[in-house]
């Protein structure tokens, strides 16, 4: 039994012995020469209680390192290399929390300056830590949901507004609908859309009048920051009809009437409001209209014109709706605003009926409101024929002549200096292109022959300015 | 009722130029546009993941504002443009965005 322990001793010492390369195990060996004859202590207890002193050594060192602990045990002595179980559970008693007596405390100081780093975000794969981008995709998401159901709605709008004008347009249009494209003016039938939230309709072949465009103005539905907005201000939808009539369609006159807030707003923007109707909007009272309404208008004699009995039940009837009525012959929309000072020209003007109506809702319009515009349209029709009637009297026309004089003296007094400068730097471009094509003609010949020419122009001119200073010393004499 | 239509007297729709009265254009899409551009440029260099973000929503927006006459080619490249500046903002540097609280 010994010589079978012996046998074993010296198997496991063997692969100990292969193990062995460091120099510094040398002289451990040498004391432990005789080792291997001794005899294996069968108690493992034993064992257990002569490690613990030279156990907190090993404890520190890595568990990987098999030499150093071999040495150890061939120090103390082989009784440790009974068997293989006994080595493990010698490895693993080495663990033992009863063994490591002044373990804990040598260990706390370790724990105190021990970092527990935080896993990255990214490297979690975790949802959750996502959560601004999925914040910003949801996001994304709801402006899309409102782009689909705001374009929807605004389309269902504009179609309902069209099937519940179209027979009073055909019979008073020959051509309804056309968006430029094609060469003919012939009848789309159907709306243009412009934008998301802009749909137009230009009508034309009636008496009275060369057409008429209808804007139907929404809101943007489509436009999720839009909505938002509207949140805070509510606004509504505007149908802005504008009627172009030819030169013998009108008579010559100035009219505006609407909301006050409209009415102060286009006095000070439109260019004509502004020339012709210099007065503050009157109260329509005297023609028994609502309060919230006031008159813009360049003589009386033009409101009691326009103002008859159909027109104020019209108006009274659908006072909410009216955002602002204006006809007007000298129509060049709004002030226009020049860098260098005033226009040069006169803008041009047209014989214009214009109309702003407010979709009833306040932005909560459902397809049914838009039957409600249809008596706006009649009165559209309405107006058309009467303004062809409406023919001031004498003394309205005089009034008239002289307020459209006026206004053009004072344009041309205010751009005269502009137009002298103009005028001035147009003459000295002549001369010198003259003089640069004098330069750059290579026949010596031809130019003597075009400065003589020049010259002598130039002799006229001075000529005549000369007679015409003599003419008037003349005529002041 | 006397007919009033008048087939022989029909004029052809004239599109309002634009140059004639610059103040009623809405410039909304073209600052929209401008915006989104600006904002990609900053989240592609300077790598900021929520400036890329505020362009996409800024050509968003410019789309969904935008004439039918205008060029669908300028939308969709500041679309593609705001796209690329998010997705390389998040291949340089993969960790989510911190909020600025």
């Amino acid at each position: 039994f010994a010589l079978l322990l012996d046998f074993k001793a010296t198997f496991f010492l063997g692969r100990y012995n292969d193990d062995f390369d460091d120099g510094e195990d040398l002289a451990e060996f040498d004391d432990n020469d005789f080792a291997e004859f001794e005899d294996v202590n069968e108690d493992p207890t034993v064992e257990v209680e002569s490690e613990p002193p030279p156990k907190p050594a090993p404890s520190s060192i890595p568990v990987e390192d098999d030499e150093d602990e071999a040495t150890v045990e061939i120090e103390d002595g082989q009784d440790e290399f009974e068997d293989a179980d006994a080595q493990v559970s010698d490895m693993y008693s080495k663990y033992d929390k009863d063994e490591f007596e002044g373990y804990e405390k040598t260990n706390s100081p370790f724990k105190d300056t021990l970092i527990y780093q935080d896993v990255p975000a990214h490297l979690q794969n975790s949802w959750e830590s996502y959560y601004m981008e999925i914040l910003m995709v949801t996001g994304l998401l709801a402006y899309i949901m409102n782009y689909i159901i705001g374009k929807n709605k605004n389309s269902r709008l504009a179609q309902a507004w069209f099937n519940s004008h179209r027979e009073l347009l055909e019979s008073n249009f020959a051509l309804v609908g056309d968006d430029g494209t094609s060469k003919e003016a012939t009848s789309t039938g159907k709306l243009n859309q412009e934008n998301e939230h802009i749909y137009n309709l230009w009508c034309s072949g009636r008496v009275c009048c060369e057409g008429m465009l209808i804007q139907l103005k929404f809101l943007k539905r489509q436009d999720l920051l839009n909505v938002l907005a509207r949140m805070m201000r509510p606004t509504c939808d505007q149908v802005q009809i504008k009627v172009t009539l030819n030169d013998e369609d009108m008579d010559t006159f100035v009219f505006a009437v609407g909301s006050r807030k409209a009415m102060s707003r286009l006095q000070k923007e439109m260019q004509d409001l502004s020339e012709f109707c210099g007065d503050k909007p009157k109260s329509g009272a005297k023609y028994s209209l609502p309060d919230s309404l006031s008159i813009l208008s360049e003589m009386a004699e033009v409101s009691d014109g326009v103002m008859d009995s159909k027109m104020v039940h019209y108006i009274t009837n659908h006072a909410d709706k009216i955002e602002s009525i204006h006809f007007s012959d000298q129509f060049s929309g709004p002030k226009v605003m020049q860098e260098e000072g005033q226009p040069l020209k006169l803008p041009e003007t047209k014989k214009t009926l214009l109309f702003t109506f407010n979709v009833p809702g306040m932005g909560n319009t459902s397809p049914k409101d838009m039957d409600s515009l249809v008596p706006l349209m009649n009165m559209v029709i309405y107006s058309i024929d009467k303004v062809k009637k409406l023919r001031l009297n004498r003394e309205g026309k005089l009034k008239a002549d002289r307020n459209r004089a006026r206004v053009e003296e004072n344009f041309l007094k205010q751009t005269h200096a502009q137009r002298q400068e103009a005028a001035q730097t147009r003459r000295e471009e002549k001369k010198r292109a003259e003089k640069e094509r004098i330069m750059n003609e290579e026949d010596p010949e031809r130019q003597r022959r075009l400065e003589e020419a020049a010259q002598r122009r130039e002799q006229k001119k001075l000529e005549k300015k000369q007679m015409k200073m003599k003419q008037i010393k003349v005529k002041a004499m | 009722m006397t007919e009033c239509r008048c087939f022989g007297a029909v004029a052809h729709y004239k599109p309002p130029s634009t140059d004639s009265n610059p103040t009623l254009e809405d410039p909304t899409p073209d600052y929209m546009n401008l915006l989104g551009m600006i904002f990609s440029m900053c989240g592609l260099m300077l790598k900021l993941k929520w400036c890329a973000w505020i362009a996409v929503y800024c050509s968003f927006i410019s789309f969904a504002n935008s004439r039918s006459s205008e060029d669908t080619k300028q939308m969709m490249s500041s679309f593609m443009l705001s796209i690329s500046a998010v997705v390389m903002s998040y291949l340089q540097n993969p960790q989510p965005m911190s909020p600025p609280w």
